[in-house]
């Protein structure tokens, strides 16, 4: 799939496999709270049918261009990042841009949010971006500071690489085993990336009435739905890629994203919520040392 | 009535609206009582979400506008307003007696009675109140509703704005919502599909 | 030939514009015209100076020794910066300076400032290097001082530093002279290959500790904020954009070419323990501390000065690893930096000419207003956060990988902690000045004319194109790596060969174009919408008009603010530069009181040496 009409063919249909894993993802990630609970559940596909009401609203509003522009950033940020993260036969784009690429094209969504939100002129989604750029210094420095470590024992910024290693020698070279401090403290960061609680202090909408969400209604907030459904399969993949060896084959792929997806819902349904700066400290407190000791191990063997 | 030129609709029309309902995002506008039937209705005992029915926050998320319970005139000014945030298709749902004829409040000075001669109601769940099995029941009506094309009385507010708008202004003189609702009629061909 | 020329250039317009001045009252448009047509001029010599690369020029005799003055790959890229960002500035200034007479001699400081500068990066011998950086740093005093009132006591500060620097510079170079012998830069090279340790320590301290102090370098960063951020506002985009980096190209010069890498390394205990790490350790506290101060600024400006600062540490980043990498993305960051920089800050003085404030708590839903002035700082904040496709991107990219694969993980942490810092500061600023609630009072803004937007327009082509194709810049990062002895980089276009790792910015631009047309598909997919009033908003309920304030940017970070309250309110290193300011005045204040113009106090003041002299020497056997 990484040269030809294969490549094309996977290109073209890559977003679609992609918004589907996430649909199922997403119906499976509310069915488990919601057994969790002891309810029911809404069906399996419900964020496939949320997203088509809210595509066909007919009456859409909008606070200025920057407000559209900002939607169309968004679902193509995600998008691009999608591609450059390698999955099971299908890593052509990594070879233009290694995990460092990934790491500031992940910011493009969350850019074009922030401004988006910034132009419906209310403060709750002013507030809601403040949040999460605050969260920013909290997990993504940590994430990042995990996979500085593993690029430099491995010898390389590369994902594509990265999970090749990985593979080398089945579940004994995954990083989560040979680096378990790292591994466990980028979970930590999995959860705030994904926003799910106790770090949902972005959305709360006992707060700040959803926050970045307040003002989109229709198309707008169905295209927040498109981007989150697929980045829920982009993060989890990126974790998957740096710290459980990737997938070598589409069954083992969507395998390892539900078991990963099943652990994060768990956490998040049993748990409340933090305070912004309570998570922050957090964050600081528990898995930053964390990944850094283990990025001190790291340099001890090395030398 | 229009009625008959509504409910013709294409192949597309039909399967959009069968995928629609599946979905519906529920604002509750809690001023009475009636709110305390609605925690069991959505939590584990009764689950409203198996039916795709959840709780949302700002009007512009929301497909369903639930008023609990009765309205005092201060209190329509804001219905009023969130119901002309929200973004169409948008159903008003009456919950209780009170928004039916005024309930126990029914000789009170500063309550509305009708809710319908304000806004355009899509229906009324009876019952002071409404207990969760009534309030199921009645939101699967209104799926079916929504299902069968029926449920069309949120084009009522555009076609027949001067009829709601000089009851508001009844109650409470002039307010100012920032929206023209028959120019955004208009603009979203809302008003040409009728004719 | 061109060499001499474009260095009498700027002497000439300082001395023409001494004699313009008399006009700048009455018609200020022929102080500005004569100021953009000869830095026009400028930019034109110096690319007709390019065959002359690699030439030397002697001039006049000073001390037994002649200066001389020629251009190398590294200088005339320089050069072409320093051509390249005057120009802009002055030609902004033709729409944006008001009234050139409240600002007397702002051309003529800046023509004296930029002879400087370019008599410093083309110097080819110790001595006009130490000459040119004192014209320059006095130049810079002058140029602050035609600022704002509060200026005034912000440019004593930067005085007393510059002096400092000056001195230690001096102790330096005479050090230098009176070890090797002479001035010459290809002397010194050949005795610090081998001279003492002693000597060799001594000479590398003497001459970097003033690059560092000039080049804002924490802890020597104090002086830089309050200095640039009340000059005039097109100033500051200069200061900010080019004039900080002269102590970077000092470091540059004397590390890579006069001493050499080899002097350099041997001074520290191991390959991982030498001056260079402490180079580092130096660059990512100032990459760090200064951005996270940036966060808590309330004024446009303040905040740019402080990314100044912290950008600088990123360079320093980069050039202190001294690898193939590193070097090319420090070198490429001061380029990037000056575009994206001069960007932002253009795009907040064409707010500034329009409301006459540059305070983030009063500004707000410019948007509507000012979309020029908008996207320029949209395309700067990409730039200076490093999202791709922006040029910021590529060079950060760069330090990253050489920090990661050289082993050097904490710094390459703090690197990302400032990355972080930079992008919530940046999004304060766009969001307090473009986004939110447009304050009634701005209701009749408009955007600013051509003659201010065209130099934003340029910015923005210049900031897309080299994120899009770093091969344009890195070509000639590759020609100053040889001459700094570095093994150059292997560039594509769009980024690096394979070898040197995976990263092309053109394939990123293009998926991200495709994928940007796929959102815009789904967004026409979904029905009409209507662009609504700002008052038309979700407030619970809550009617809003123009009387009611219904807007987030006062203390914008607050989960910040309260961790690190202790830390921001009492700004030690801002207290202490204000103070250090206050202090200088009040020694000279008492000074002053000595002279007091009368023959009896003088007197008095003699006859009272002549007892204390007699008495100490009485006390002497």
């Amino acid at each position: 799939m990484n040269s030809g009409i294969g490549l094309i063919v996977w290109i073209i249909a890559y977003p679609f496999v992609s918004f589907s894993l996430g649909v199922l993802l997403g119906g499976y990630g509310r069915k488990l709270t919601a057994r969790i609970q002891r309810r029911v559940g809404p069906s399996w596909i419900q964020p496939f049918f949320d997203v088509v009401k809210l595509m066909s609203k007919k009456t859409n509003v909008s606070h200025g261009y920057m407000h559209d522009v900002a939607m169309m950033m968004l679902v193509g940020g995600t998008l691009l990042t999608m591609y450059f993260v390698p999955v099971p036969g299908f890593h052509y784009f990594s070879q233009f841009g290694d995990y460092i690429v990934i790491m500031y094209i992940l910011l493009v969504p969350p850019l074009g949010m922030a401004l988006g939100v910034g132009q419906t002129a209310n403060p709750n989604g002013s507030i809601g971006i403040a949040r999460a750029l605050q969260m920013l210094a909290g997990y993504e420095v940590t994430f990042v500071l995990t996979f500085i470590g593993f690029a430099m024992k491995n010898g390389t910024t590369s994902m594509y690489e990265l999970m090749m290693i990985q593979q080398s020698g089945g579940v004994a070279t995954w990083g989560l085993v040979t680096n378990p401090l790292l591994g466990v403290a980028a979970l930590f960061c999995l959860q705030g990336m994904m926003n799910e609680k106790p770090f949902e202090v972005v959305i709360a909408p006992h707060e700040i009435a959803t926050g970045p969400m307040t003002e989109m209604g229709g198309k707008y907030l169905g295209m927040m739905f498109i981007q989150h459904l697929i980045n829920l399969v982009v993060e989890l993949t990126i974790y998957m890629n740096l710290f459980l060896g990737g997938a070598t084959n589409w069954f083992e792929y969507v395998a390892k994203l539900f078991a990963l997806f099943t652990l994060v819902m768990s956490v998040n349904a049993v748990y409340g919520r933090f305070r912004t700066d309570s998570a922050l400290r957090f964050f600081w407190k528990l898995p930053l040392p964390m990944a850094a000791l283990g990025v001190i191990l790291i340099m001890i063997n090395g030398i | 009535m229009a009625e008959k030129e509504l409910t013709q609709r294409t192949a597309w029309d039909k399967v959009l609206a069968n995928l629609r309902k599946r979905s519906l995002w529920m604002l509750h506008y809690c001023t009475g009582c009636g709110a305390v039937e609605l925690p069991p209705t959505m939590t584990s005992r009764f689950d409203m979400e198996r039916f795709g029915i959840m709780p949302m926050v700002t009007p512009r998320q929301a497909d369903i506008l639930l008023i609990t319970g009765y309205l005092s005139v201060k209190t329509l000014k804001r219905v009023i307003l969130i119901y002309e945030q929200m973004v169409a298709p948008k159903y008003v749902v009456g919950f209780g007696s009170c928004t039916i004829n005024g309930g126990m409040y029914w000789n009170s000075y500063t309550t509305i009675k009708a809710l319908d001669r304000y806004l355009p109601v899509e229906m009324y769940l009876a019952g002071c109140m409404p207990r969760p099995e009534a309030i199921i029941s009645g939101f699967n009506s209104l799926i079916d509703k929504i299902g069968k094309g029926e449920a069309n009385s949120w084009k009522d507010y555009y076609e027949n704005y001067e009829f709601y708008k000089k009851n508001q202004d009844h109650v409470f003189g002039d307010i100012e919502t920032h929206h023209d609702v028959p120019a955004d009629g208009r603009y979203f061909g809302i008003l040409e599909a009728k004719r | 030939m061109y060499t001499q020329a474009l260095l009498a250039l700027p002497l000439v317009g300082f001395v023409v514009t001494i004699v313009l001045q008399g006009t700048a009252r009455r018609s200020p448009a022929i102080l500005k015209t004569w100021a953009l047509l000869a830095f026009v001029a400028m930019a034109a010599v110096a690319t007709l100076a390019f065959p002359e690369i690699g030439d030397t020029y002697t001039g006049p005799m000073v001390f037994g020794s002649s200066l001389s003055i020629g251009l190398t790959d590294l200088s005339w890229w320089f050069v072409m910066m320093i051509a390249g960002i005057t120009v802009l500035t002055s030609f902004f200034t033709l729409g944006a300076l008001r009234d050139t007479g409240t600002y007397p001699m702002y051309y003529g400081w800046l023509f004296l400032k930029v002879f400087g500068m370019l008599g410093l990066v083309m110097s080819r011998d110790l001595l006009t290097f130490f000459i040119m950086w004192e014209i320059m740093s006095w130049a810079t005093y002058f140029v602050m001082q035609q600022g704002k009132e509060e200026g005034r006591e912000a440019a004593l500060g930067y005085l007393v530093y510059a002096i400092v620097a000056g001195m230690v510079l001096l102790g330096g170079v005479l050090f230098i002279h009176q070890s090797a012998g002479s001035f010459e830069f290809a002397v010194i090279t050949a005795y610090m290959a081998k001279a003492e340790f002693g000597i060799l320590l001594a000479s590398v301290l003497l001459v970097l500790v003033p690059f560092l102090i000039e080049a804002a370098v924490y802890p020597a960063h104090g002086w830089l904020p309050s200095a640039y951020a009340s000059s005039e506002t097109s100033m500051t985009a200069y200061l900010s954009s080019i004039s900080t980096r002269m102590g970077l190209f000092g470091l540059i010069l004397f590390v890579f070419s006069v001493f050499g890498l080899k002097a350099i390394d041997r001074i520290g205990i191991s390959a991982h323990l030498n001056l260079r790490t402490i180079l580092l350790v130096l660059a990512a506290l100032t990459a760090v501390l200064p951005t996270y101060t940036a966060l808590f600024q309330h004024d446009a400006k303040r905040l740019l000065t402080w990314h100044s600062i912290g950008q600088g540490g990123y360079m320093l980043l980069g050039l202190a690893t001294a690898s193939t990498l590193g070097t090319a993305g420090g070198l490429m960051h001061i380029f990037n930096y000056m575009t994206y920089v001069a960007l932002i800050i253009f795009s907040i003085a064409a707010v500034e000419y329009r409301t006459g404030t540059t305070n983030l708590n009063k500004l707000g839903g410019l948007i509507v207003k000012q979309p020029v002035a908008f996207l320029g700082m949209l395309f700067g904040i990409i730039g200076l956060a490093g999202i791709p496709p922006m040029n910021g991107f590529v060079s950060k990219w760069f330090i990253y990988r050489s920090l990661i694969l050289g082993g050097y993980p904490f710094i390459a942490l703090a690197a990302f902690i400032a990355t972080v810092g930079t992008i919530m500061s940046v999004y304060k600023l766009i969001h307090n000045t473009f986004l939110g609630q447009l304050p009634e009072r701005y209701n009749d803004v408009k955007e600013v004319g051509l003659l201010m937007q065209l130099p934003i327009w340029i910015l923005m082509g210049v900031v897309f194109t080299t994120g899009v194709f770093p091969g344009l810049i890195l070509q000639w990062i590759a020609k100053i790596q040889v001459g700094m002895g570095i093994v150059p980089i292997a560039w594509t276009l769009g980024g690096v060969a394979r070898e040197a790792g995976d990263l092309n910015m053109m394939v990123v631009t293009a998926v991200f174009m495709a994928t940007f047309a796929v959102g815009a598909i789904i967004f026409f997919i979904g029905g009409k919408r209507r662009i609504v009033s700002q008052y038309d908003n979700y407030a619970a309920g809550h009617f809003l008009n123009k009387d009611v304030p219904y807007n987030f940017n006062y203390n914008f970070y607050s989960a910040f603010d309260h961790i690190f309250e202790k830390l921001y309110h009492d700004a030690p290193v801002q207290t202490a530069i204000r103070n250090l300011g206050r202090f200088v005045r009040m020694v000279a204040d008492y000074v002053r009181r000595f002279f007091t113009g009368q023959i009896n106090t003088y007197a008095a003041y003699y006859v009272a040496a002549v007892i204390i002299a007699l008495a100490i020497l009485k006390e002497i056997p």
